[in-house]
């Protein structure tokens, strides 16, 4: 009896506890939502990320994320909107005639964090610790071609190089890996490559709070030098699956989910299709295509590349895959970058004129069967894609289908990203998915790969006629000082590669970003790696 | 008294309709290029994600596929590489489990230590290990899938072989001249396949959820051919606004797998056999 009694005991108490137990659940549910929407009209954004922020250390590289990193550390100048440079933490710049020695006037009165000034030899400092490990930063041009850095007086700086290179300015816009770090965050050797102390930084936000997977907390620098941003307060959630975020939206959890693919496309349309959230698309960020290689001889034929352009549906593909929120590409970069306005002639889809071509090219049906062959060779090739991008896959499969009813067999195949990158550099594939590097840096990015080699898309087009001439057009467009010139030889490397359909541009990918109402004003960063956070608007 | 009847009647009506339920999907997927009303890998995007019509009668996936065509054919890719395994897996395990168990001595430790080591990982991370080690791919993931299950069938029959070669009727077959190849062949093989059959049932589900689940991590078949746990994994993408493209592959996983599932346990109800778990 006595046995049964502490039984029962037990076992009121354990029901007793859990009733403890849900009931603080619902009461803290309930404090942090109220919590959460008067931190919203208090000026507080929350806003999830897929991965942990990782180091805030402005010159590594993953899995310290770009969000954050230009959050705390600023460029001399910043990437506006069409590609317009602006003066940010450099006041102004004069460029010598033969573009070899940039001057930077830095600006006055700014601090870092930690109190000390921003002044030329803490950016002579940072400048030097780049080039210590020049290897790990050499896919940026200008630290390939960067000689020697001068401190002339308090607040200007010299920056000389070996050869003129004109996106030098460019390449400081973007988000890494010349950006600030305060004399308090150096480590005692002075190298940062393997860790800073702290993150001290000149930008607008600073680290208050942070753990690791799960959240990290800005605070608005009270000092900044340039204008204050609306939310005293920045939260980012580290939520790494995209259904969960959006969940997490809809519950009113997180102000706005931003980014590329941050959300899926279907999430996307139907958050925007219930009216009780703002959704945005920007201007593409980059253009998704297709990389024919040319070093497989069946590629090598223009005739066959331009069949396979005309081969399929490209604005059915685009529109039915990303649900209308990718646009159909024509051009291989969007105009919305510099250099770019180049005249050129869509390739409509047209099945009869694929056919015309690959006829004229040699590949003739066979009868009785369902593939062109040439000289007893099947017309087949293959196209590799990230299987764990459903777009890719998805558009594989579309072209497959399409690709089969002009006579042309593509095998699929689906390779891990890793896998992806390798082969494509090794130029070992018939046809990959490709992305230009968006803003700020192309066009200057683009150009030099196509004759750069060792990326994959250079070897693409060897087989061209032109391809030597083509090298020398890049590099005469890198170098130039000239701005109509720069401009007229945009132009001819456009147009012939345009021409020459090595690269088939599919779509202009595009952000995302759905918000809550609270959120009056939302402007995406014209860099394409820069935070959102300064420009947007809270309603009080 | 009563109790033991209802559960008899009970296990009998189970068998009788998972039995049904396996027959009509093993039809399905053989007759599936008669029977689909489309090809399944047919991309029409202007159809795409439509709801069901008389043309589409379970409507079409994001590329204008039919739903329908791609979950018969989809059939055909599971039952038929279970089947495969199974087969596969119980040749091979037979064949280790008659020597092992036949033989005796160092032969028998040798084999049975190293199938204490495969089992002693979980199977799926052991398969995941092989998969990533041959590359992803449908014969892969077949291989993968058989090189751990054998170890089951090579046991099970290793403790019965043993059990039962001290038999008087072994010896009596043995007394009376009968070569090994003939023992084994007339008296040992007889006994030990319709208990292994039935775990065979019950491994058949296993498999299914096993190829699935690879297909879903995109190791498994390779895209366009459809498959159940390939298609779940497609439909994923549009869970708001058509969770049906994941719900009727899952639909069909679930079916398939209890049906082998209830089937193996009434069997071996009959025959009174112990899972393996």
């Amino acid at each position: 009896m006595q046995k049964y009694k502490t039984k029962k005991g037990l076992l009121i108490a354990f029901v007793a506890s859990i009733f403890l137990v849900t009931a603080g659940c619902s009461n803290d549910d309930a404090a942090s939502q109220s919590n959460e929407s008067t931190e919203g009209s208090s000026t507080s954004i929350t806003m999830s990320w897929p991965r942990d922020i990782g180091a805030m250390n402005p010159h590594v590289y993953n899995p310290s994320q770009l969000l954050t990193q230009s959050m705390i550390y600023e460029p001399l100048v910043s990437y506006e909107e069409g590609g317009e440079l602006k003066p940010h933490l450099a006041e102004s710049w004069t460029i010598s005639e033969d573009g070899l020695e940039y001057t930077f006037k830095l600006r006055e009165n700014v601090k870092f964090t930690d109190g000390s000034p921003f002044d030329a030899s803490i950016v002579k400092k940072n400048f030097d610790t780049i080039m210590e490990n020049k290897s790990s930063h050499s896919w940026l041009g200008v630290i390939n071609v960067l000689e020697k850095t001068e401190v002339i007086d308090d607040l200007t700086f010299k920056m000389v190089l070996s050869e003129p290179y004109y996106p030098a300015l460019q390449d400081l816009a973007v988000v890494r890996p010349v950006r600030f770090l305060g004399e308090s965050g150096f480590p005692e050797d002075g190298d940062t490559s393997k860790g800073i102390t702290k993150p001290v930084g000149t930008g607008p936000w600073i680290l208050e709070d942070y753990k690791k997977d799960e959240y990290a907390t800005f605070t608005r620098n009270p000092d900044y030098w340039g204008d204050a941003p609306e939310a005293e307060k920045v939260t980012i959630k580290i939520i790494p699956d995209a259904e969960t975020r959006v969940l997490a939206f809809e519950k009113g959890e997180l102000d706005l989910i931003y980014g590329e693919g941050a959300i899926s496309m279907d999430s996307f349309n139907h958050l925007k299709e219930s009216g009780e959230y703002k959704t945005d698309l920007s201007e593409p960020v980059g253009t998704r295509s297709l990389l024919l290689n040319t070093t497989n001889e069946k590629l090598a034929d223009l005739n066959v590349r331009l069949a396979l352009q005309h081969g399929f549906n490209k604005e059915a593909m685009v529109e039915g895959i990303t649900l209308g929120i990718e646009e159909k590409a024509d051009k291989i970069l969007s105009t919305n970058f510099p250099y770019t306005d180049v005249e050129v002639d869509a390739i409509e889809y047209d099945v009869e004129k694929a056919a015309s071509y690959l006829d004229e090219a040699g590949w003739k049906m066979p009868s009785g069967k369902s593939i062109r062959e040439k000289d007893g060779q099947p017309l087949e090739l293959e196209l590799m894609y990230d299987k764990t991008d459903p777009i890719q896959k998805a558009m594989a499969e579309t072209l497959q289908a399409e690709w089969s009813a002009i006579g042309v067999k593509l095998n699929i195949t689906g390779v891990e990203l890793t896998v992806q990158i390798e082969r494509r550099k090794a130029g070992d594939f018939d046809v990959d998915f490709w992305y230009n590097y968006g803003a700020p840096y192309d066009p200057h990015s683009f150009i030099n790969v196509v004759a750069e080699e060792g990326w994959g898309v250079s070897e693409a087009h060897s087989k061209l006629p032109m391809k030597e001439e083509l090298n020398k057009q890049v590099d005469a467009a890198l170098a130039s000082t000239d701005e109509t010139e720069r401009q007229e030889l945009y132009g001819t490397i456009l147009k012939t590669l345009q021409e020459q359909s090595v690269i088939v541009p599919v779509s202009y990918m595009k952000k995302t970003v759905v918000y809550q109402n609270g959120i009056e004003e939302f402007v995406f960063p014209a860099n394409r790696d820069e935070h959102p956070f300064n420009e947007i608007n809270v309603s009080q | 008294m009563i109790s033991s009847v209802q559960m008899a009647s009970k296990s009998k009506w189970a068998l009788i309709i998972s039995a049904a339920i396996l027959i009509v999907f093993f039809l399905v997927s053989i007759l599936a290029p008669w029977i689909a009303p489309h090809d399944p890998i047919q991309v029409n995007l202007a159809i795409k994600l439509s709801s069901p019509s008389w043309e589409y009668p379970l409507g079409t996936d994001h590329l204008g596929r039919c739903n329908l065509s791609r979950l018969l054919y989809g059939a055909r890719v599971s039952l038929g590489f279970a089947s495969l395994i199974f087969a596969a897996s119980l040749g091979f395990g037979l064949l280790v489990g008659m020597i092992a168990g036949f033989k005796g001595g160092w032969i028998d430790l040798l084999l049975m230590r190293f199938c204490d080591g495969v089992m002693a990982f979980p199977n799926l991370v052991l398969v995941l290990g092989i998969v990533g080690l041959l590359g992803p791919g449908l014969w892969q993931v077949v291989i993968a899938l058989m090189m751990v299950q054998w170890v089951y069938y090579a046991r099970m029959i290793r403790g019965m072989v043993v059990s039962m070669k001290e038999q008087n009727f072994i010896a009596a077959a043995r007394i009376s001249g009968s070569s090994t190849g003939k023992i084994i062949r007339r008296h040992l093989l007889p006994n030990v396949l319709p208990p292994i059959m039935v775990m065979g049932t019950l491994e058949m589900g296993w498999a299914i959820m096993d190829i699935s689940a690879l297909s879903f991590l995109g190791l498994g078949i390779q895209p366009p051919t459809p498959e159940w746990g390939a298609m779940i994994q497609e439909g994923k993408a549009f869970i708001r606004s058509q969770p049906e493209l994941m719900i009727y592959p899952g639909l069909m996983i679930l079916f398939v797998v209890i049906s082998f599932n209830v089937l193996g346990e009434s069997l071996s109800e009959r025959f009174g056999i112990k899972r393996r778990y």
